[in-house]
């Protein structure tokens, strides 16, 4: 057995076990240290720490959490992330509804809303994996897709009728928990299960991890990036779905200024991934992960409205999570990345 | 002037954790002298380099500059000393001009200057490496690979630097390109100033050193003037009698069947076409320097260098075929190791037991599931086959040492069934006991009928591991050498003065 | 003391002739189909849009040059459109405007310290400091949008100066031909160069990341402020969740313009280009009475054209320098051939 001294991760001369055990265990206290402040303020929150909230908060949580964990799978697999989700989404919520409003009924609509996220999220993969910037191509998709479907609809508001077949999804519940819930929980299980135990999943965090050490043992980006941009349009879709199962309605701007006090989903479901503790530069992280980001952000958000707070404060309190959490997050993996 | 060195390093040691990389070395340069240094992989030229040259502040020992005793505790430092170093890998801008990468970093250049003033100010330094054709105004990803290392050399010059390490100066370079780095190095110790020319190129050594200093396994050997040596002597310097422990006996009664031949595969870089073989369990040479192509043959044959032509022969199926990818090659059961392991040898982040599963994900899954038993099976094999402790395969492959990480880069082949492993420089940065095992698994692996090609330009290595060796010099087949002409003083003379080209002898004639 | 050879230009710099050529194809299209387009009024309107637009594409094709992106760019116009809004009223339009300006600059600022100090990539960052900066701004704007008061205040800054200037246009031109004298002329530009097109290389020639990064995103604080300055004065109102728009068009301008994904290339004379096209065609398009979110997909599809393009020059680039390389190979086999004749 060779002599080989491993392990660059054990304490230098001169640094204490304290510090040491800091170093490697950084990213777990940090999240132990959140959760705990978090706690403090439940507590003290009137209403707050009561079941009807809590699911408010988890389903509050939910459609940022189907598109956060769609998005999660091209981060892992070193793609960045997509800059088009709420464009995809839209041109989606519009198929559906001009779908819906033709009485085709909840499943070819759905498909419908499918096919059209695979198609786009398909094309931009297969720029993206032939070297494209994901950022500069995502850009410039965003502003195609969301003229699709404006020019489509015409911009105007798109409605069908109630009863109809999707209204389970949207405003349905099944032992008191919403459908909408329900479909997150499912897809979050779904997901983590994929990423864990299959191979596709294996090659996400490989390629992730090293792109040219997977290219050399086989596993190639020009794939991957179409399958993990298709699954993340996919999400986008179903989210499109539920939202207009809910409103029984669709306009192409569904998704822009007016969603959310945030004013960006794009940018909210990009943040979820990042607060999560997800590396944007791939091969770290897991969907679980962002599932609990989700919702973390939602309870918070939803703590702030129960304190009284408007819009203003509460864009400000999310955008304070996202920086610090890059910050110490970047902190606390300074030492696995090269020069710049 | 004084009698004393310029530049004085005694006793120097440095650990890392329990891996002593120099256990005592001791050297000096004087004023206007070239010091060559030389040692195989492993003897510990890149450490002492990089403490020398105030990138390494972890040893212990005494550094004395014109006599007075000095830290070195910085790269800043060690500039401000005198001392500038260039690295194997260049560090120039592509994007900008020769004349501003000059005056890139540093105080020595002006705040405030256009582009014809940088050039003028840059001509001088540009003169005195021997551009004296180049046009500062260019942009340095016009310039050839030997102009650009001029370049390099003449940013560190404009610092005014009474000592130049180089480290591998003419390792990608052309014959015209290397003759000017030498004429290079002439003019400065003309100008009095010191250099440290370290090299695997022996000829080259020769032609421009002083004296020589020899490193081996972490200690300085000996110092002697260049004129009182000659290659052989050098090279036992270099390598030691005890040493040739580290291999396993060849296997040289061996008479096997063809496994794989190589029909006029002409990989870029390459002056002609080659045609050649391998035998079921031969381990297989090509010897040469970078660029001479060996490395080239290797990668073109696992896909991942462009080719003119060719096929390769599966001799056991017949197939033929010429991969265009990894992905591809993978499939016809050949294995790639590259010489970077850190670029694509390994997923740093990754769990080892990861890592080596990582060729072959169909093994250790049923229908796109994994399944943990194989997957577990797989890796503990490879690790006990490659001697690396089992109790490690759920830690990130980052915290393992360069012996350890070489051993799963080469490792997680197993996972295939290799019919063919191909590997470029099996131990660069690999401590000595890493080798040793190294060699051993290589050998075991022969002995199960993998047939198994290397490249190295390390000398021992090249000419100890396989029993057969192609020799290359610049592009070329110069010779092939079977059983007892296998051997480094043989080996050396193809790779670097070599009377006849093989491949080209056809042609000529 | 630099000489203007337009042929030295065109083959030095073949990306910038593509922009020059395509700014010059839109240009011509929109003269031919809009009859209104081409006359002095239409000129003054291209004039007063560039004087936003090509702040920020300025600074943006600068963030990139580094190798950097900043997605918070528009978030940071927004907050500046609005304390200048607010201000006016009480201390007057030039101490607004300073504020403002001064917020802007330490927001570039300190981003550009957390990117330099913690290495964390810009395209990180921003995304986070996107959402922060919308957050201060609806505070700062009570969640409305605000308005003057008095509407004549800020009229100087329109007024028409030389058929199609403004102040504005004026002073944004006279920042184009600061920033590329600076770019061009001083070592620290060559540094954002540096630490863009080849960053590691960069750090091992002793070039200090922090420098240059932080002046980069200091200059893109001060031209999102006072672009967004220019916005507020000029229509008297400011939304807080408003001016989104612009990060799309200037990195459409910045791509046009000739920055690449990899950093280190690129420049001012580029980004000025860019910034033309992409008002020409906006322009255009409202000529044509299209929708907003019509333009938006013309942009959208311009971007990705321009990146397609500039990936197949790329191509064809490798495949000559190999083509180069074998030729090299096949005449030192040549040489050799010969010297064995002898």
């Amino acid at each position: 057995m060779s002599a080989a001294a491993d392990s660059k991760r054990s304490p230098g001369a001169g640094q204490s076990t304290a510090i040491a055990i800091l170093n490697q265990n950084g990213l777990n206290i940090f999240l132990a240290i959140i959760a705990l402040v978090f706690i403090g303020f439940a507590i003290t929150t009137h209403n707050y720490l009561t079941l009807f909230n809590i699911k408010t908060i988890v389903r509050d949580a939910a459609l940022v959490g189907i598109m956060g964990i769609g998005l999660t799978f091209v981060t892992l697999s070193g793609n960045f992330f997509l800059l088009s989700m709420k464009e995809t989404a839209a041109l989606c919520i519009i198929t559906f509804a001009t779908s819906m409003s033709h009485d085709f009924g909840f499943v070819i609509s759905l498909a419908g809303a499918v096919a059209v996220a695979m198609i786009s999220g398909g094309l931009q993969g297969l720029l993206i994996g032939r070297g494209g910037n994901p950022i500069v191509v995502t850009l410039g998709a965003a502003g195609i897709l969301y003229g699709i479907a404006s020019w489509w609809s015409d911009n105007l508001v798109i409605s069908f009728r109630r009863p109809n077949d999707a209204e389970w999804l949207g405003t349905g519940s099944v032992m008191g928990i919403p459908n909408i819930t329900i479909t997150f929980i499912v897809i979050a299980i779904i997901a983590e299960l994929v990423l864990r135990k299959t191979s596709f999943g294996r090659q996400v965090y490989l390629i992730g991890a090293n792109r040219a050490a997977g290219k050399a043992t086989g596993h190639e980006n020009r794939s991957m990036a179409i399958k993990v941009c298709m699954i993340a349009s996919v999400c986008c879709a179903i989210v499109a779905v539920a939202f207009s199962a809910q409103m029984s309605s669709a306009q192409a701007n569904y998704f822009s200024s007016e969603f959310g006090s945030s004013g960006d989903f794009t940018i909210l479901v990009i943040a979820t991934v990042m607060v999560a503790g997800n590396s944007i530069m791939g091969g770290y992280g897991s969907t679980l992960r962002t599932s609990l980001g989700a919702v973390f952000i939602s309870a918070v958000d939803n703590m702030m409205v129960l304190q009284g707070y408007n819009s203003g404060p509460r864009v400000l309190s999310v955008g304070l999570m996202i920086v610090f959490s890059i910050l110490v997050f970047a902190y606390i993996r300074r030492d696995n990345r090269s020069e710049g | 002037m004084t009698n004393a060195p310029w530049l004085e390093l005694k006793g120097i040691q440095r650990h890392f954790g329990s891996i002593k990389a120099l256990k005592g070395v001791d050297i000096q340069i004087n004023r206007g002298e070239v010091l060559g240094l030389v040692g195989e992989n492993g003897a510990g030229k890149s450490t002492l380099m990089k403490i020398m040259s105030g990138f390494d502040s972890g040893f212990t020992g005494e550094v004395f500059v014109d006599g007075r005793a000095v830290e070195l505790g910085s790269p800043n430092k060690a500039q401000a000393l005198g001392i500038a170093i260039a690295q194997q890998e260049l560090s120039l801008i592509p994007t900008l001009s020769v004349a501003e990468n000059i005056f890139l970093g540093g105080n020595h250049g002006p705040t405030i200057a256009s582009l014809s003033t940088l050039s003028k100010l840059a001509r001088p330094f540009l003169d005195e490496v021997g551009l004296n054709d180049i046009d500062p105004k260019m942009r340095v990803h016009r310039l050839s690979v030997g102009e650009s290392h001029l370049v390099e050399v003449a940013r560190l010059v404009a610092h005014n630097p009474q000592l130049l390490i180089l480290d591998e100066p003419t390792a990608a370079l052309s014959e015209t390109d290397s003759e000017r780095i030498l004429n290079m190095v002439n003019r400065l110790k003309e100008n009095g100033k010191s250099v440290i020319y370290v090299s695997h190129r022996l000829d080259e050594i020769f032609k421009i050193a002083d004296r020589v200093t020899v490193l081996r396994d972490g200690a300085s050997q000996a110092t002697k003037q260049a004129s009182e040596l000659d290659v052989p002597n050098l090279v036992t310097l270099m390598l030691g009698r005890e040493l040739s422990d580290m291999f396993p006996p060849k296997n040289l009664q061996r008479q096997g069947t063809t496994a794989y031949t190589f029909s006029d595969l002409w990989p870029d870089g390459l002056l002609s076409p080659i045609t050649f073989n391998v035998k079921n369990g031969e381990i297989l040479g090509l010897a040469g320097q970078l660029g001479s192509g060996a490395g080239e043959i290797l990668a073109a044959i696992a896909g991942s260098h462009p080719v003119r032509g060719g096929q390769i022969t599966d001799m056991s199926s017949g197939q033929s075929f010429l991969p265009k990818s990894s992905k591809v090659a993978i499939t016809y059961g050949i294995a790639y190791c590259s010489p970077d392991r850190k670029h694509d040898g390994l997923f740093l982040g990754r769990p080892i037991s990861e890592n080596l599963t990582s060729p072959n994900l169909k093994r250790i899954s049923d229908k796109g599931i994994i399944n943990n038993s194989k997957s577990d099976r797989v890796s503990a094999d490879i690790a006990e086959s490659f001697t690396i402790d089992p109790n490690r395969l759920p830690h990130e492959a980052s915290v393992l040492s360069g012996g350890n990480q070489q051993k799963v880069a080469l490792g997680k082949w197993l996972s295939i069934n290799p019919g063919l492993m191909l590997v470029d420089e099996p131990t660069r940065g690999v401590d000595v006991g890493a080798r040793a095992e190294i060699y051993q698994k290589l050998a075991e692996l022969a002995e199960s009928g993998v047939s198994i090609i290397i490249a190295s330009t390390d000398l021992l290595e090249i000419s100890e591991l396989p029993s057969r060796v192609l020799t290359f010099y610049k592009g070329a087949l110069t010779s092939e050498l079977e059983g007892s002409k296998v051997n480094t003083e043989n080996i050396l003379k193809e790779i670097t003065k070599p009377e006849s080209f093989l491949q080209l002898a056809g042609e000529a004639s | 003391m630099t000489s203007f050879n337009l042929k030295k230009i065109t083959s030095n710099d073949p990306d910038l002739t593509f922009a020059i050529l395509l700014s010059a194809l839109v240009f011509a299209f929109f003269s031919i189909y809009e009859p209104l387009f081409f006359n002095i009024n239409t000129g003054f309107a291209i004039m007063e849009r560039f004087a936003v637009l090509g702040l920020v594409g300025l600074a943006l094709t600068l963030c990139i040059i580094a190798g950097e992106i900043d997605l918070s760019i528009g978030s940071n116009a927004a907050l500046s459109a609005v304390i200048v809004v607010r201000l006016t009223d009480s201390i007057g339009a030039p101490n607004a405007i300073l504020i403002a300006l001064a917020v802007a600059t330490s927001i570039g600022l300190i981003q550009g310290f957390f990117i330099a100090y913690l290495k964390v990539r810009a395209i990180v960052l921003t995304v986070g400091t996107l959402m922060l900066l919308r957050g201060i701004t609806l505070f700062a704007a009570d969640e409305k949008t605000v308005m003057l008061t008095d509407f004549d205040i800020p009229d100087f800054i329109q007024e028409k100066m030389f058929y199609i200037f403004s102040p504005a246009s004026f002073l944004v031109l006279g920042i184009f031909v600061l920033v590329a004298l600076f770019m061009r002329y001083t070592k620290y530009g060559r540094e954002v160069y540096a630490i863009g097109g080849a960053r590691k290389e960069a750090v091992a020639s002793g070039v200090s990341l922090k420098r240059p990064m932080m002046i980069v995103f200091a200059i893109s604080g001060l031209c999102a402020g006072i672009g967004g300055a220019i916005i507020g004065l000029r229509s008297g109102t400011a939304q807080p969740l408003g001016l989104q728009y612009l990060l799309l068009a200037a990195t459409v301008a910045a791509f046009i313009g000739g920055v690449s994904v990899l950093g280190g290339k690129g420049g001012v004379v580029g980004a000025f280009v860019g910034v033309l096209t992409v008002n020409f065609l906006n322009t255009g398009l409202v000529f044509n009475v299209t929708p907003a979110y019509i333009a938006q997909m013309y942009m959208g599809g311009l971007l990705l054209v321009v990146i397609l393009f500039q990936n197949m020059s790329k191509v064809y680039e490798d495949k000559q320098q190999r083509q180069l390389k074998l030729a090299d190979t096949d005449s030192f086999r040549q040489r050799l051939l010969k010297s064995f004749k002898v």
